[in-house]
């Protein structure tokens, strides 16, 4: 941990593969027991930050500090820094038993035994089968059993629910919130799982074209982004008219259905609803939507988000 | 040292697992045996031609002294060997980039240089004890099916067994010195390639052309570490001593070839393990 308390730390990171420039001076910062998800856009460089900060690819310019270790020398940590990546990195001819018994010898200080992990996972029937006759679930669930063998205090998932079922996602999400509460481990997670990063994360970066587009506590950012109110009026042109005139009301978007989709302020829907009946504007629905960060991704990504 | 000593106790965790390993330590041996086997079931027919014929001449009374098969099978296991050797550590940096496990290395326990110096100790491991079992093989079997003896011609002793262990233990070391260098060339092209495929092939394929040119270089082959080890077209000084051992007189090797044997071979094996670990601590993994 370095002396601001963060045990990760990113400044001015920017990385080109030949001429093509991929980050253009990435700033993050997760403090110690924090959970911080990178979310982005497929290609906006999400896993080349992470591959960075991991010092598995070098980048021309800026700063990455890991627990107050650069990338370069995070095997110094023995194990407290630990990765899942998105491609399930296993050595395909060992058997799963095999396979955390070598992830086992990558641990300083080992804390939990094979068969425990394997148990905590769900993985205790396949410990015999060769890694390359598992599903892509299980040998994700293996390369997550890889990191809970030892006591990491920072680990860095990328897109950890890709190829999960629905049970495994749960579980997973509930691995990472236990060993966050119990043991204070900090985590980094890259996916495009909104609902499940907003389930567990305490802080959110979102990575769009390489820029850091927001970065904070996710209560905040979601605070900041307000709620939204979803209009439906028999006169739909004569609604957004008339709160385009009066301008305490943002329009955010007008849907091909008809709907309003704005962003009241201090105003209250009920306040909004007499205003526009007074007005003579017919109101069919008027809905309140809490924030999401889905919401604010399709937001700040400007509807590039699928 | 520490993080060395970590990286060669994972790479040797993983070659008890490994197919690969076991093929590379154990097939030299069993391709020698084969060999012995075919040329006993020849000479068999030899044999029992020439006792038809009557005829009993000096290669057919040679033919019958382990020392001149010995070293012919300990040649055919040194040449598998080399190419078991150059494809393994070609394929073995570039795979374990390819499905991402050398990651968890990496971040975890050792850094690049000693991954790779970890690598290299492990296959000359590999290579040692391929050597054991090839030398064990190849002296028992044979003592199994021929007699061990001095060259003999008319009843009279053209080279003593002392003469003849001194100069197979000279072929023997000389053909053992490029290993290294063997080795070596694998691992550089394991972690130039982009592939652990493109790495197995570029390796074998440019090991195969090594042993075209160097026939056409002449001398200036004695630059190159390939000359010395046991290959396809052999030029390495233990196929001299086969001939040496069943009595033939005209080997003529000069003092210089021995120099470059020694020196040729152990310069291109640090310079070629040097490149390989530059080259890890530049690329992206």
């Amino acid at each position: 941990m370095n002396e601001t308390g963060s045990v990760l730390r990113v400044s001015g990171l920017r990385k080109s593969y030949g001429d093509a420039p991929v980050l253009h001076g990435v700033n993050l910062e997760l403090p110690a027991g924090g959970v911080l998800g990178l979310v982005g856009l497929n290609g906006s460089g999400k896993t080349t930050t992470i591959e960075c900060i991991l010092g598995l690819q070098h980048f021309q310019q800026g700063d990455v500090s890991v627990l107050g270790v650069a990338p370069d020398a995070l095997f110094r940590l023995r194990g407290d820094v630990v990765a899942i990546f998105d491609s399930p990195s296993v050595p395909s001819h060992l058997t799963v038993r095999q396979c955390l018994e070598h992830a086992r010898r990558l641990c300083a200080h080992p804390l939990r035994s094979c068969a425990e992990v394997e148990r905590m996972l769900g993985v205790e029937a396949y410990s015999r089968y060769r890694i390359r006759q598992l599903s892509l679930g299980n040998r994700r669930r293996v390369s997550i059993a890889q990191a809970l063998l030892g006591e990491p205090r920072l680990i860095l998932l990328d897109e950890p629910f890709n190829g999960l079922d629905a049970g495994g996602v749960d579980q997973v999400l509930a691995l990472i919130a236990d060993l966050n509460r119990a043991s204070g481990t900090s985590f980094l997670l890259s996916s495009h799982q909104l609902p499940y990063l907003e389930q567990v994360c305490s802080h959110i970066a979102i990575l769009h074209d390489g820029r850091i587009a927001a970065n904070g506590e996710l209560a905040g950012l979601l605070a900041d982004a307000g709620s939204r109110v979803i209009l439906e009026s028999g006169d739909p042109e004569a609604a957004r008219q008339l709160l385009g005139e009066d301008g305490r009301v943002e329009i955010l978007e007008l849907g091909p259905d008809g709907r309003l989709s704005l962003r009241l302020g201090d105003w209250r829907s009920d306040e909004l609803a007499a205003h526009l009946v007074h007005h003579g504007v017919p109101v069919c629905e008027l809905v309140r939507q809490r924030a999401s960060l889905d919401g604010l991704f399709r937001e700040l990504t400007a509807g590039e988000a699928a | 040292m520490n993080h060395l000593l970590a990286a060669l106790r994972l790479e040797l965790f993983l070659a008890r697992y490994s197919l690969a390993a076991k093929i590379t330590v154990l097939a030299p041996a069993l391709v020698c045996l084969a060999r012995y086997v075919l040329v006993w079931l020849n000479q068999a027919g030899d044999q029992a031609r020439a006792g038809l014929l009557g005829a009993d001449d000096f290669a057919l009374a040679q033919s019958q002294n382990a020392y001149g098969h010995f070293v012919d099978g300990v040649n055919t296991g040194l040449m598998i060997l080399a190419l078991l050797l150059v494809a393994v550590a070609a394929h073995d940096f570039s795979s374990e980039r390819d499905n991402g496990a050398i990651r968890h290395v990496l971040i975890r326990r050792a850094g690049r240089a000693s991954i790779v110096l970890a690598k290299l100790l492990r296959l000359h491991l590999l290579g040692l004890l391929a050597l054991a079992l090839l030398g064990l093989a190849a002296w028992a079997g044979a003592a199994m099916f021929w007699d061990f003896g001095p060259v003999m011609e008319d009843g009279f002793e053209l080279i003593g067994e002392n003469e003849i262990r001194d100069e197979i233990h000279l072929g023997l070391l000389m053909a053992v010195v490029p290993l290294p260098a063997v080795i070596a060339f694998g691992m550089l092209v394991s972690v130039a390639a982009q592939s652990a495929t493109q790495a197995v092939t570029l390796a074998l394929g440019a090991t195969l052309a090594m042993d075209i040119f160097k026939t056409l270089l002449g001398e200036d082959a004695w630059y190159l570490y390939a000359t010395f080890h046991p290959s396809l077209l052999d030029q390495s000084y233990l196929r001299e001593v086969a001939r040496l051992v069943r009595g033939f007189s005209d080997v003529l090797v000069p003092d210089r070839f021995f120099v470059f044997n020694v020196w040729a071979p152990a310069i291109a094996a640090l310079a070629l393990a040097a490149v390989a670990v530059l080259l890890a601590l530049r690329r992206s993994l």
